[in-house]
């Protein structure tokens, strides 16, 4: 069964026939995270880097923001009994419009937000696919934590992340 | 090879523009609008006056008074706002095959239209610019020439990404070197057929600024942004992806920084969700699904 997962929006599951999904990622990125060992698993589509910008709309909708939307995933899955350590860590979107890195680069400071939450603390990215001009479809099937993304309108998953 | 002659060709099979858009597109170059002149253009069509009612009644437009006729609908909403609906529910049929060449979603390209001219309403008031259905009704058509484009680029769509992804050129390059047309110049050609107003014409013939002309008319800019913002934005992305540029000499005309950027993203995803209704004028349920069937 899908679950999708709407822009600024996250979805938990431990349900293991549920296939979590979100849809034609642009310059927004999709963080997957899940626990092997309690098949626990959460798919984060966030829309901008800092909550900074509305800390109204921060706290009406956490998921908007990076900074608001990555801890409310993990303490979620935390809830359903996922463990830190063994979080496996997928991120996939911030795609950009071409042109030089300096201008509409959205994209890019979602993903250094990213980085830079995951960097203080102590969160590896196990695998991504971030950057270029692509649109991104992400999947993260809850049964094995196996996570995949598709380049809408190609039919083959360019890559398991 | 090049396609131009094939694609010219099918154009001598479009069909007419319909006819309550094509009379409402006339009134755009007016000042004043009454309400005889709109009755006049939508009362031979009683499914777009239907249209008109719901949408009026739709929480974008916040009313709290619920409309029964079109007259009401022009004393709360004004001229310029109801002029949007007419249109919008008067050109739906013109975006309904489906445009396999750019979206893989049958409404692809109708959800991107609707993005597009709603974002427009948002940048005209971000901007304190005059806020006129000219606006709207350009980002509604930008893309209009994908409707005919889309069987060639489906043929060729391979050779058109493999020279945007090699060679870093815009998806609408790829096709102009492919092809031998892109999908703006198409628009054009059938903004021109249509007797569009010429200010709509050259804002769908430039909308992606290959052109020194472009920059001569400020709706062309807004649809331009407003078209990139909608690709960064995301949902309804067609196949193309982001693959257009980006030129920072708009962002500066307008005297947008990025903060200003993000805050237009963010208050369009509530205006996203509050048009839904547009999105369903294609009549069936697709229009309150939320995401993009990639």
């Amino acid at each position: 069964m899908q679950i999708v997962v709407g822009v600024a929006d996250m979805k938990i599951s431990n349900q293991p026939q549920q296939l979590v999904v979100t849809h034609a990622l642009g310059s927004c990125i999709g963080v997957a995270v899940y626990d092997p060992h309690v098949k626990v698993g959460g798919l984060l589509h966030y829309m901008l880097p800092e909550s900074s910008l509305d800390e109204e709309k921060g706290r009406q909708n956490p998921y908007m923001f990076a900074d608001t939307g990555i801890p409310q995933l993990f303490r979620e899955c935390y809830k359903l009994g996922a463990q830190k350590q063994r979080m496996l860590v997928k991120v996939a979107g911030g795609s950009q419009v071409l042109g030089g890195p300096e201008h509409f680069n959205i994209g890019r400071r979602n993903y250094a937000a990213l980085r830079k939450i995951f960097l203080k603390n102590n969160v590896l990215i196990d695998n991504e696919d971030v950057g270029g001009s692509k649109a991104r479809t992400m999947y993260l099937e809850i049964s094995s934590g196996r996570v995949w993304v598709k380049i809408i309108g190609q039919n083959q998953v360019i890559k398991d992340l | 090879m090049s396609l131009v002659p094939q694609v010219l060709r099918s154009l001598k099979n479009l069909p007419p523009f319909p006819l309550v858009a094509q009379r409402a597109l006339i009134l755009l170059n007016k000042p004043e609008v009454s309400i005889q002149e709109l009755v006049e253009v939508v009362k031979f069509d009683p499914a777009v006056t239907a249209n008109i009612l719901r949408i009026s009644n739709s929480a974008y437009f916040g009313l709290r008074r619920e409309i029964h006729s079109l007259h009401q609908a022009l004393l709360l909403l004004g001229t310029q706002e109801l002029l949007k609906i007419v249109i919008a529910s008067g050109a739906t049929r013109v975006f309904s095959a489906p445009t396999p060449g750019y979206f893989t979603e049958r409404q692809g390209l109708w959800r991107h239209s609707v993005s597009c001219a709603l974002m427009v309403d948002l940048l005209t008031r971000e901007l304190s610019l005059p806020d006129q259905a000219t606006g709207f009704t350009a980002g509604l058509m930008h893309d209009i020439g994908k409707v005919v484009l889309s069987l060639f680029v489906e043929q060729k769509f391979h050779e058109i990404m493999h020279l945007v992804e090699q060679q870093g050129v815009s998806f609408q390059a790829a096709e102009k070197t492919v092809l031998g047309v892109d999908h703006a110049e198409m628009g054009g050609e059938m903004a021109r057929m249509w007797d569009f107003p010429d200010r709509l014409r050259l804002a769908i013939t430039y909308h992606h600024l290959d052109r020194p002309e472009a920059y001569t008319d400020d709706l062309t800019l807004l649809v331009y942004l407003a078209d990139i913002l909608v690709m960064m934005f995301g949902q309804d992305l067609g196949m193309d992806g982001l693959a257009y540029t980006g030129y920072p000499e708009v962002l500066r005309h307008f005297h947008l920084r990025e903060k200003n950027l993000q805050r237009i993203l963010m208050q369009f995803g509530s205006a996203w969700d509050e048009a839904q209704i547009f999105f369903g004028l294609m009549g069936n349920q697709d229009g309150v699904q939320r995401a993009n069937r990639g």
